[in-house]
């Protein structure tokens, strides 16, 4: 045994692969790694051959602000308890990230599942196209965050109309209508009160 | 003296003395077929065993649609349960009874703007006794059952005949919602 700790070995490691664009240790079983999308599969082999052998989650995180999505990689280990989990920024107008089922093989679920919620193309993954989860969709990619559920459900699924009575108690200010003030001055505070 | 004498009935009354002696064992031997997709399939274990006792009701759990009375339709139901369930449910032998928990299968609950949850189950397929509540208690739950059991009585447990006469209804939403209720995934090829 030596007596570097499993962060550090894995920092070692990283060292040799490629430069990560950021680094963050969240504690000593969990180092997360920002990648350039280039160095994605190239850092996945290495550390496969290094004891992460097991692929345990794969997905897409919607940033709006900065037009971009995010995919991550968690890697497990069985012999070392470190999670590894490498992240990496593409386009969100039209997300692409080569597929890595010639690495982890298991990825090609994931993928599909990335591509049904968050519209990333893989290509590489020869069905990552199928339908997996939702059936019959016919609108943007579900957890993209400009999609509107309420709106997809109100146009898809009939709900139950009710009259007057039941959704006006006693002449009382509706909730929503109380909630909105709250919200309205809870944002205010933000601006000093304006 | 009482007259011993008896007016000879029709086949037609004939049949509906049969049908309500049969409606007395019925609502006395209730079994159901769990649909557990939902949350509020917490709240049977308390009602089936010690705590609430269903079976002093004469209910009981049943492993296949085709030998169930009652469907628990216990929760929300995305599209691909709801296809399931009215596979189910068209499984299942005549009188057949649905019985809905929680405010999912009423409104559609706390999932009322979700993608992929249907919003009320009753345009699908026809629900005799909802039991209301976001999850309903156990004591609600046992009194619903007890409703179906009045409900059956006074034949007004009549869901199943609704699904024959309004089928082009049940059938169009069904349509609607899923495409071809078929299953068809990969999976299952």
């Amino acid at each position: 045994m030596n007596s570097m700790n499993n962060i550090e070995h894995v920092q070692s490691l990283m060292k040799d692969i490629c430069s990560p664009i950021k680094e963050n240790i969240i504690d000593q079983f969990q180092i997360a790694y920002e990648l350039k999308q280039d160095d994605i599969h190239k850092t996945l082999g290495y550390l496969k051959n290094a004891g992460w052998i097991q692929l345990s989650y794969l997905s897409a995180v919607d940033w709006p602000d900065t037009n971009e999505i995010e995919v991550v990689y968690i890697l497990m280990n069985w012999k070392k308890p470190v999670h590894i989990q490498l992240r990496t920024r593409i386009d969100r107008e039209n997300p692409v990230m080569p597929s890595i089922i010639s690495i982890y093989e298991g990825a090609k679920y994931y993928e599909r599942e990335a591509h049904e919620f968050f519209g990333v193309k893989f290509p590489g993954n020869p069905d990552y196209e199928k339908q997996l989860i939702l059936e019959k969709w016919d609108d943007m990619p579900p957890m993209r965050k400009d999609f509107d559920p309420r709106q997809y459900s109100d146009a898809h699924f009939v709900g139950r109309e009710y009259s007057h009575d039941f959704t006006e108690l006693n002449n009382q200010p509706s909730k929503q209508a109380k909630r909105q003030q709250r919200k309205t001055r809870i944002n205010s505070l933000d601006k000093g009160g304006k | 003296m009482k007259s011993t004498k008896f007016t000879e009935l029709t086949q037609e009354q004939i049949d509906r003395k049969w049908w309500e002696i049969g409606d007395f064992f019925r609502r006395n031997s209730l079994w159901m077929l769990m649909y557990c997709t939902g949350c509020c399939a917490i709240e049977l274990p308390p009602a089936m065993t010690s705590a609430y006792d269903m079976e002093r009701l004469g209910m009981g759990p049943m492993a296949t649609p085709r030998q169930a009375d009652v469907l628990l339709v216990t929760g929300y139901l995305s599209l691909k349960t709801l296809r399931r369930l009215i596979y189910t449910y068209e499984q299942m032998s005549e009188p057949k009874y649905i019985v809905g928990f929680g405010s999912c299968t009423i409104n559609g609950g706390i999932y009322h703007d979700s993608h992929v949850v249907i919003n009320r189950l009753d345009r699908y397929v026809p629900v005799d006794v909802y039991v209301a509540g976001c999850m309903p208690n156990t004591e609600a739950v046992m009194n619903g059952f007890v409703d179906l059991m009045d409900l059956i009585k006074s034949k007004k447990a009549d869901g199943w005949k609704r699904y024959h006469d309004n089928y082009d209804w049940y059938k169009k939403n069904q349509e609607e919602a899923l495409g071809e209720v078929r299953i068809k995934d990969e999976f299952h090829e």
